[in-house]
């Protein structure tokens, strides 16, 4: 009877495990690889943790690596690293203005933490912790509240004016101000929906034509092509949208510093 | 002797040459660039879908929010799903405004969507 | 859909606040300094060597002007030489000639007077001569000496009236 009881759900468990490996979105699944609890405190090291581990130490790498030489005539890698530290360094001054310099090492984390976990989707067995609305929210969020603190340190209590437009007439207030809350409150949400989105969408769909391949035999080649096609498209959208996340942060810091 | 001589150094030439030179290496913070991010008809139908629906659902969510704490089931709700449909509309129109190239209070032109 | 496993969120969270919050010290204190170090570096100098081109520039131009002024200095100085030294030969030509001319003309003067003094010492001479000749004669033709007094007035007298 015991037996019975604790039997079935591994059982059922198994089953699920073997379904969902065919699932399309078996990849994005969350497993605890180091259970570890803090009190209430579920901080589990998970394989979305040993992803962004991996982008840590590669971002690190590729940097830190890339300069070692410090060569003044740079090589291959190290063009790479001051190209992309020269790209989010062109982008901060162009769209959150020169005064966005201040906020350059976060952009420029951001900006590799995104796009490495973008890209890391792409790896075979990899995992795009982008794909995850948790992550995605939560740096949205982060930066939503630390682009909300920039604006009232800079502008004090006239931050508010920021939810009543210039021109706005004032028997309009009522309305107009909490639709400007709401649209204001609705930039994270947008800024992580659209990447979590496209990251979900791109490599659900890699999968399930990579899925084709499979039950096809020999006429997979065809899906092959389109996946190899897709993957090519991914790897677009993955720098596509690890770049539009970054541009809108630097759009939502030069709000914050200029106001209207 | 010979015919050809190998051309003269000119002055003026290296002039213009050196400013050429001084306009190109200036560090990353100052340097001037113009590409425009390429934009697609899919990217911007996406962009605007997830502007109308987050605000959509921040809306929803601040009224629901106000009615568990006012009691006010399901008026506040219904009102803010409204503000959020004007606020998803008005995140649109500052979408499409930036798109145009001029500037709303929101976002400018530097972004783009992509599917 | 994993994506909504409420239960997955917190470990997510707590991982991603430690790891970007690693990269991004990392970010800021190593990696970003030492890209924009390099950066910064290179762009000191490489506008330092272009400043220093467009000072060699510079020098190179004031170098030409130099060597063009002496250039023209050196002409005209070339110039005034020759035509001073033209000038000294002409001059001393003509001081030559000048002093050719003098001294012939000094010389014809002596060999004047010498050709005079001798024309008239041959005249003289002659005077001579002719009263010794003719005390001969008259003393050939009439044996005895001829007054010389009278002979030397004779011949006078005979000279005189010859032209």
């Amino acid at each position: 009877m015991d037996r019975g009881v604790t039997a079935t759900p591994v059982r059922t468990k198994e089953i699920d495990k073997v379904a969902e490996a065919h699932s399309p979105l078996a990849q994005f699944e969350i497993k605890r690889l180091v259970p570890i609890q803090i009190g209430d405190l579920d901080a589990s090291f998970t394989n979305s943790a040993l992803f962004m581990v991996f982008t840590v130490v590669l971002v690190t790498i590729f940097l830190v690596l890339g300069m070692r030489r410090n060569a003044l005539v740079p090589g291959r890698w190290q063009s790479m690293a001051e190209l992309s530290y020269i790209f989010i360094a062109n982008m901060v001054r162009d769209t959150a203005g020169p005064e966005g310099r201040r906020f350059f090492p976060f952009i420029f984390t951001l900006f590799m933490f995104v796009l490495v976990g973008n890209m890391l989707g792409m790896v075979p067995y990899g995992f795009a912790y982008t794909s995850h609305i948790i992550v995605t929210f939560s740096i949205a969020l982060i930066i939503f509240i630390g682009v909300t603190v920039v604006g009232f340190a800079k502008h004090g209590i006239r931050f508010f004016g920021f939810f009543l437009p210039p021109g706005t007439p004032l028997l309009m207030a009522p309305l107009a101000v909490p639709i400007e809350i709401i649209s204001y409150l609705s930039r994270p949400v947008s800024l992580s929906v659209r990447l979590f989105a496209n990251m979900l969408a791109g490599h659900t769909l890699i999968k399930v034509f990579a899925g084709f391949i499979v039950s096809m035999g020999v006429f997979g080649f065809v899906p092959f092509a389109f996946v190899f096609a897709l993957t090519g498209l991914e790897l677009l959208i993955a720098f596509l949208q690890a770049y539009v996340f970054t541009v809108l942060t630097c759009l939502y810091l030069h709000d914050a510093l200029h106001m209207h | 002797m010979s015919a050809e001589s190998p051309p003269e150094p000119d002055l003026e030439d290296l002039d213009s040459r050196l400013k050429q030179a001084r306009d190109n290496i200036r560090g990353p913070f100052e340097k001037k660039e113009g590409n425009e991010p390429l934009r697609s008809a899919v990217g911007l139908a996406f962009r605007v879908t997830v502007e109308l629906v987050s605000a959509l659902a921040v809306g929803l969510g601040i009224g629901w929010v106000l009615d568990e704490w006012l009691g006010t089931r399901p008026w506040l709700m219904i009102l803010f799903i409204l503000l959020g449909g004007a606020a998803g509309m008005l995140n649109v129109y500052r979408l499409a405004m930036s798109s145009g190239g001029s500037r709303g209070n929101g976002d400018t032109g530097k972004d783009q969507g992509n599917r | 859909m994993p994506q909504l496993d409420v239960s997955t969120f917190l470990p997510q969270v707590v991982w991603l606040v430690i790891t970007f919050v690693t990269l991004f010290l990392i970010m800021w204190k190593v990696a970003g300094p030492r890209v924009g170090n390099t950066l910064e570096t290179r762009q000191r100098r490489i506008s330092g060597n272009l400043d220093k081109a467009a000072g060699f520039k510079k020098e190179a131009e004031a170098v030409l002007e130099a060597y063009e002024r002496a250039m023209n200095e050196a002409r005209a100085e070339a110039g005034q030489v020759i035509a001073k030294a033209g000038a000294e030969l002409s001059e001393k030509v003509s001081r030559r000639e000048a002093e050719l001319a003098k001294r012939l003309t000094a010389e014809i003067a002596e060999s004047e007077t010498r050709i005079e003094k001798a024309v008239s010492d041959a005249i003289n001479d002659i005077g001579q001569v002719a009263v010794e000749a003719a005390g001969q004669v008259v003393r050939k033709l009439t044996g005895e000496d001829a007054d010389e007094g009278a002979v030397g007035a004779a011949v006078d007298q005979a000279m005189k009236t010859r032209p």
